[in-house]
């Protein structure tokens, strides 16, 4: 059997659940409320929602960015604990959306945080969530 | 049922025969004036005196054709039941209006300092104008009518050498 690196264990024990912090601008949070509900219910697959980013291991970005709201996100990244996953949920969050041609929104957002994965429509269903959230699992199990 | 207007009347009338503006009753407990800048810190005074205590908003119309700013003033009264609308003209070139920050405070004073923002009008009198929503703002105010949202976002945003956002310029 292949030898485990000690990333890899440590991983292995850490990744039993992933923790969540919430970063929703305008309807980002009603948007993902059928991921938390009962249909969907999050916890099932080891997701959970904290009140701290630092104790969070990714972050949920949704609704449009303004220039000013990406200042917090970023202090909330750099305040979560490595490693850290970014999620970007939906259309608006991802390149401006139906704000494409508003002066304040941000167009762009992998110029001002680096995001692991994007999850596109509007609202994403929760399946993709859960994808993308399987695919975290996933990359734990398959490291070296 | 024709509801009666007698509260609605008089308080129009004291306006007129005081202040010697121009308003109409817009329909049941509802009041339009229409006055200048001088009269309005008076105006301003003597309603709040006559029981408008609540300033519900202020807000901007951009006039373009005729160059004006009409600066509106939305008043309720508790004990009257009465919506009260003061609308002022300004000049679109240079604005400015006298701050009513000293009549109804700090309610008056937020959205003071977002019309400044969002038009560039100039509130005299009021103490703190700082940036409220936008972030290292340079250009003229956004929400002026010949301010083009398209053309900035283009010239500032999107990139014409990448092929995934040349469709903004086509």
């Amino acid at each position: 059997m292949k030898k485990e690196s000690p990333k890899k264990k440590k991983m292995k024990k850490i990744i039993k659940a992933i923790w969540i912090f919430n970063w929703f601008n305008s309807c980002g949070f009603c948007e993902l409320v059928p991921v938390v509900g009962s249909r969907w219910d999050m916890e099932r697959f080891g997701m959970i929602v904290v009140g701290s980013p630092r104790h969070a291991d990714v972050l949920f970005i949704a609704g449009y960015q303004t220039l000013k709201s990406i200042k917090v996100a970023q202090r909330i990244y750099e305040q979560m604990p490595e490693p850290k996953v970014v999620l970007a949920l939906g259309s608006c969050t991802i390149t401006g959306g139906m704000y494409w041609d508003s002066y304040n929104t941000i167009k762009r957002l992998d110029d001002y945080l680096p995001v692991t994965m994007y999850i596109p429509g509007c609202p994403p269903r929760p399946e993709a969530v859960f994808e993308a959230c399987s695919k975290i699992f996933q990359h734990v199990k398959e490291m070296e | 049922m024709k509801s009666d207007l007698k509260n609605e009347e008089k308080l129009l009338k004291e306006l007129v025969s005081n202040y010697n503006v121009k308003g109409r009753i817009q329909r049941e407990r509802r009041i339009w004036i229409n006055t200048d800048k001088e009269k309005l810190i008076s105006i301003c005074k003597f309603v709040k005196e006559k029981g408008f205590d609540h300033l519900s908003a202020i807000s901007v119309t951009d006039w373009l054709k005729e160059g004006e700013y009409e600066i509106t003033y939305h008043l309720w009264s508790y004990k009257r039941k009465i919506l009260l609308t003061i609308k002022i003209r300004v000049s679109r070139k240079n604005p400015s209006a006298p701050s009513v920050s000293a009549i109804w405070d700090r309610n008056a004073q937020i959205h003071e300092r977002e019309m400044h923002e969002m038009f560039g009008v100039e509130f005299k009198g009021n103490d703190d104008l700082a940036p409220l929503f936008l972030e290292n703002w340079q250009n003229s105010p956004p929400f002026r009518k010949d301010f083009d949202w398209r053309e900035y976002v283009k010239k500032e945003c999107y990139n014409k050498d990448n092929e995934r956002e040349i469709v903004y310029h086509e």
